[in-house]
């Protein structure tokens, strides 16, 4: 409790006799203004940004205001926040080495234009272009957002580049474990009532089937290589042969279903019908959809691959 | 008698027998020529020559035992892999492959049959594969009967799935591994069946050989201790269990670690931590029923209560104290990230470059399984339906290997056989059940009658005799009480649920003729249409030796491309033994192989360290990659490019990879977005990035292609985007081969100036000078000293 009454103190300080100071202490002044976050402009781009800086820089380029609409943008800015505001824990005196600040598109659109950005949001990394903090290579690093907007990831990466690690650490998430207990409370009380569904072998074989189904149809693809559930334009099939959309899991799952359900139906049901007549109905019906839904299969797979060869009845 | 055709009855039972014994003979061996056989497209279309990258240092490893023998192999230190760090080849390598090899030469050179080792290496897996469909018709016999055993020999036999590595020429690991899979859990579940201290035995001596021949045994090491620990969970709990679980893990276990690769690994890794716990947990169980044989029910109840429980807790309590004091190593990489697919990606960049290692799309499962794969789904269902301990096995097995095989394109190799013995066995059940010649009656009858004369059909019948089947087909043709229908879904359940006692069985069988026909036509047209498709599968994508590449002439012929064999003889003909050769990792073993040269990394990618330090070289500029190439005594510089002729698998292609590993160490020096344009995208053309058209790889792809296009603009054909205008210049390395189709390119490094200038001021000096003079470029001079 005692740093941030200091804290306030040196600012209120530092405000007084603002001009006499010097760009760092410029900054940390702007710095503790925005809580933590340096509100940029064109200007004071360039201030933080200047190439006899002695401190390092976290920047994020973004787009906040509603008319942009940059829906990444608003996903994005809470993390850097929360990054930012681990950051502001640090003692002062390493803390002002290195700054977190945000420029918004509409503050500074030349900035944009003189960096030839033509997307949001984008986190640069400034190091130290001068002083004992000297880095080797002075232009700035790009985050790389492929592990999404989450905050944990950015902190570990600029962790790289502030003169200690950023204390980040991440909220706990209150709703999953509320979720979870219940879930596992509920489960316990009912523990009863879903006994026999346990215990019952074919709410296993459901179980094992719709997995083994939902798996051959590529659905860790789909969850690994995070492809949408459908194309542009409606287009629910991807064209090639190393892909697919969400939504030819369900499809194709949905075909092997059908088609193996033929099946037992063909080798459980159908011998055990007494009338002849019914009978020889449902295994031409089985027999029938075995058929087509299969030439479908295969006109699907003919798109998918198109130097198949082969065709059925489609 | 009431039969829909017309069935022989006088044939006495010993002949059925014994020509039913004969048919499987010759039925096993048509289906060994064809497994076989469909393996030998790659020798005829291109020749008899081993493929791709790892089965080039397995056949270098495998001359080197049948040359020297196997001491020689043990000890074999192999100086010039990993320049200049070497590799310990025999401690670090699976050798079962290499010594079946081996065994196989000896043993034809001691009938004095001089067979060349490479023919060996070239068909050990078209041969092993047979030994697979025998392997699998033994594992399917027990789930079901043998006609369901041939079937799944012969699915096994030419399932592209299984294929896809097993071609003659593909002589890795994999080629001699899912037999000794299917063969392990074939004695593994005889040994449970009959509680057999031999085939427990057995399948833990074949475990070792599966040890010793491939990482992927792990996945025996799992399955059958998850399999008895299901057994235990649904309180099947028996002595056979027990004797067929202790009698394999005791003694595969500790055969396991004569493996020096191996070694403790099997007492202290995660993976292997499951096989101990349910080892354990059997004691445990097996002490508990000892006790409640011996003392009344209530000092069990409290005996229960108390040691139980203690052992129980104090079990869980010392693993994870193990664990957390590092005795116990947590998951290694590769199985981690099995689970947790994000990890490798972040972590282990060497792990997800390998294409092998991607997620699989359905095309892919449907390629390589055809309908296979949604009859299994219904075979799973008939093994539900059974439910004895060994269908659990399948059950299990299903679940685990179409999960494993969607996260890696690779496992779809371990799901192929669980594949062919589900679909097997749904496929079978369902010709047993048309081509079955019992007529039930429509109206009900006498039961008793009902019952001998279905008896009596079946036993004269039924395509395969069986004993056991038989009394089961007969009870279960049975003649009763016929139900309402309630439509489709009730009859399903219905048909699935046993028939509650008291309530007579009821009557099962085809009416006609005609409904026999159209099932049983519809599923043969559907197995031959499975012929053809796994025959163009295997003669079109899978024969391909990737070390040649064919192409088709204008008029269709076959025109083969040999860029690669014929980079690697000019290495060998044309630098010093002891030329350092630096490549991307991929074709380390192909080098060694062929060209017989030193290099830096290989596919061994045990080291990522000197992996990075290579990707760091490409990605950087000349200038920097000078000092690491001199330091590490490079003296060629290998790079794939294919580029004029369209061959995607080249390295720039492969470019990101390198930067992505070299950036996991020098995360300072190189990032991986620098190589993009500021749009974001991959380009080699006028608008790509400054660091990417300055650094090693891309100069040395791009040098002097513009030259082809007679000094206009070249195009690049895999990336369609024409190259700049004006292509690199090289400075510190030099122009030494280029292969016919420019798929490889090798440069010389240069040595240091005589004069100490660095490369690019002698260069400019050299050609101020030589501008007065005009010509000959310094490269050609180069080439000539």
């Amino acid at each position: 409790m005692k740093n941030p009454f200091i804290f306030i103190l040196s600012s209120l300080f530092i405000s007084t006799c603002a001009l006499a100071s010097t760009p760092q202490q410029q900054l940390t002044q702007l710095a503790a203004a925005g809580n933590g976050v340096i509100k940029l402009n064109a200007e004071t781009f360039d201030l933080l940004t200047s190439p006899k800086r002695t401190w390092s820089a976290s920047i994020q380029l973004t787009a906040l205001d509603p008319r942009r609409r940059c829906n990444p943008c608003k996903e994005f800015d809470p993390s850097f926040q929360a990054v930012a505001k681990a950051w502001s824990n640090v003692s002062p005196k390493t803390r002002d080495e290195h700054f977190f600040a945000t420029l918004d598109f509409d503050n500074g659109s030349s900035v944009f234009q003189k960096l030839g950005l033509a997307s949001a949001p984008i986190v640069y990394n400034y190091p130290a272009a001068d002083g004992p903090r000297k880095a080797s290579r002075t232009s700035p690093a790009k985050y790389d957002f492929s592990d999404g907007f989450d905050p944990a990831p950015l902190a570990e990466f600029l962790s790289n580049l502030t003169p200690v690690t950023i204390p980040y650490k991440a909220p706990i998430d209150f709703t999953r474990w509320i979720t979870f207990t219940v879930g596992a409370l509920g489960a316990a009380i009912f523990l009863r009532f879903l006994f026999p569904i346990v215990n019952n072998r074919w709410s296993w074989a459901a179980g094992v089937v719709l997995t083994s189904l939902v798996m051959t149809s590529g659905y860790m693809f789909t969850r690994i290589r995070n492809v949408p559930y459908t194309g542009p334009n409606g287009n629910w099939v991807a064209s090639g042969y190393q892909t697919q959309f969400g939504q030819e899991v369900q499809v194709v799952a949905f075909t092997y279903g059908l088609l193996a359900f033929s099946f037992l139906m063909l080798t459980l049901v159908v011998p055990y019908q007494s009338s002849p007549q019914r009978q020889r109905i449902q295994v031409y019906l089985w027999t029938g959809v075995i058929m087509i839904v299969y030439s479908v299969l295969v006109s699907l797979f003919r798109v998918k691959n198109r130097g198949y060869p082969f065709k059925l009845f489609l | 008698m009431n039969t829909a055709y017309p069935v022989p009855i006088d044939v006495p039972k010993s002949t059925i027998r014994n020509t039913a014994s004969l048919l499987r003979i010759v039925a096993l061996s048509l289906i060994s020529g064809a497994a076989i056989a469909s393996r030998l497209f790659a020798v005829i279309n291109f020749e008899s020559i081993i493929h791709e990258f790892d089965p080039w240092f397995n056949y270098r490893a495998t001359r080197i035992l049948a040359a020297k023998g196997f001491y020689e192999f043990w000890n074999w230190f192999d100086p010039t892999a990993w320049y200049p760090l070497g590799r310990v080849v025999g401690g670090t390598v699976y050798p079962g492959l290499m010594a079946t090899s081996g065994v196989i030469y000896n043993v034809l050179h001691a009938l004095n049959m001089p067979v060349d080792i490479r023919n060996i290496c070239v068909l050990l897996a078209p041969g092993f594969s047979a030994f697979t469909a025998w392997a699998t018709y033994m594992f399917t016999k027990e789930m079901k009967d043998e006609s369901a055993g041939l079937l799944a020999a012969a699915l096994i036999g030419i399932a592209p799935g299984y294929i896809s590595r097993s071609v003659a020429g593909s002589y890795d690991n994999e080629a001699i591994a899912i037999f000794l899979l299917m063969f392990t859990f074939y004695c593994w579940i005889k040994a449970l069946k009959q509680g057999s201290a031999l085939f427990g035995t057995i399948a833990a001596v074949f475990y070792f050989y599966m040890v010793a021949a491939w990482g992927g045994y792990v996945f025996i090491t799992n399955m059958i201790p998850l399999h008895a620990l299901v057994l235990m969970l649904m309180n099947r709990f028996s002595n056979r269990l027990y004797v067929a679980y202790c009698s394999w893990y005791a003694i595969g276990t500790l055969a396991s670690m004569q493996v020096p690769f191996v070694g403790f690994q099997p007492v202290s890794t995660s993976e292997h931590m499951g096989a101990l716990g349910v080892f354990g947990l059997l004691q445990i169980i097996a002490f508990i029923r000892l006790v409640r044989s011996h003392v009344s029910a209530k000092q069990f109840d409290q005996l229960l209560s108390g040691v139980g429980v203690l052992i129980g807790i104090l079990g869980a309590l010392a693993f994870a104290f193990l664990t957390y004091k590092g005795k116990i190593a947590p998951w290694t990489g590769r199985f981690y990230s099995l689970w947790d697919t994000a990890y490798a990606k972040k972590h282990i960049p060497i792990i997800a470059s390998v294409s092998e290692h991607q997620p699989t799309a359905w095309p892919s499962f449907f390629m390589d399984l055809q309908f296979l794969i949604f009859a299994f789904p219904a075979g799973v269902i008939l093994c539900f339906k059974e439910l004895r301990d060994e269908h659990l096995f399948v059950i299990i097995y299903a679940i685990m290997a179409s999960y494993f095989a969607g996260v890696m394109v690779r496992l779809m190799l371990t799901l192929t056989p669980v594949v062919c013995v589900a679909s097997a066995v749904a496929l079978s059940s369902l010709l047993d059940t048309y081509i079955d010649p019992t007529e039930p009656r429509p109206e009900v009858e006498d039961r008793t009658d009902a019952v001998s004369e279905a008896g009596s059909v079946a036993t004269n019948g039924s395509s395969t005799p069986h004993p056991n089947g038989q009394s089961k087909k007969a009870k279960k043709a049975a003649a009763a009480a016929p139900q309402t229908p309630k439509g489709a879904l009730g009859d399903f359940i219905a048909a699935t649920t046993p028939t509650p006692k008291g309530t007579a069985p009821r009557q099962k069988g085809i009416f006609g003729i005609d409904a026999r026909l159209v099932v049983i036509i519809n599923v043969l047209s559907m197995l031959f249409f499975f012929v053809f498709h796994c025959t163009w599968v295997t003669s079109n994508a899978y024969s391909s030796p990737s070390v040649v590449l064919a192409s088709q002439n204008p008029d269709g012929s076959q025109h083969i491309i040999d860029d690669f064999r014929e980079a690697y003889y000019w290495l060998r003909m044309n630098t010093p033994k002891d030329a350092v050769v630096m490549s991307w990792w991929d074709y380390g073993y192909q080098i060694a192989g062929m060209a017989d040269r030193p290099t830096l990394v290989d596919n061994n990618t045990w080291n990522n360290t000197h992996i990075a330090t290579v990707g760091r070289a490409m990605a950087s500029s000349e200038e920097n990659a000078y000092p690491i190439l001199r330091k590490h005594d490079v003296d060629y510089v290998l790079v794939i490019f294919g580029g004029l002729i369209g061959y995607s698998g080249d390295d720039i292609n492969k470019f990101l990879w390198m930067v992505r590993i070299a950036q996991g160490v020098w995360p300072d020096e190189i990032q991986e977005s620098n190589y993009f344009t500021p749009q974001g995208e991959y380009r080699i053309d006028d608008r790509a990035s400054p660091i990417m058209k300055n650094s090693l790889m891309y100069k040395m792809s791009y040098y002097r292609f513009n030259e082809l296009f007679g000094g206009g603009q070249g195009q690049d054909r895999v990336r369609q985007q024409p190259v700049p205008k004006v292509g690199p210049t090289l400075d510190y390395i030099e122009e030494a081969f280029t292969s016919e189709n420019w798929i490889v390119r090798i440069f010389q490094v240069k040595k240091e100036d005589p004069l100490g200038r660095d490369h690019k001021s002698a260069n400019a000096f050299a050609q101020g000078k030589k501008r007065k003079h005009s010509k000959p470029a310094p490269r050609r001079r180069a080439l000539v000293a």
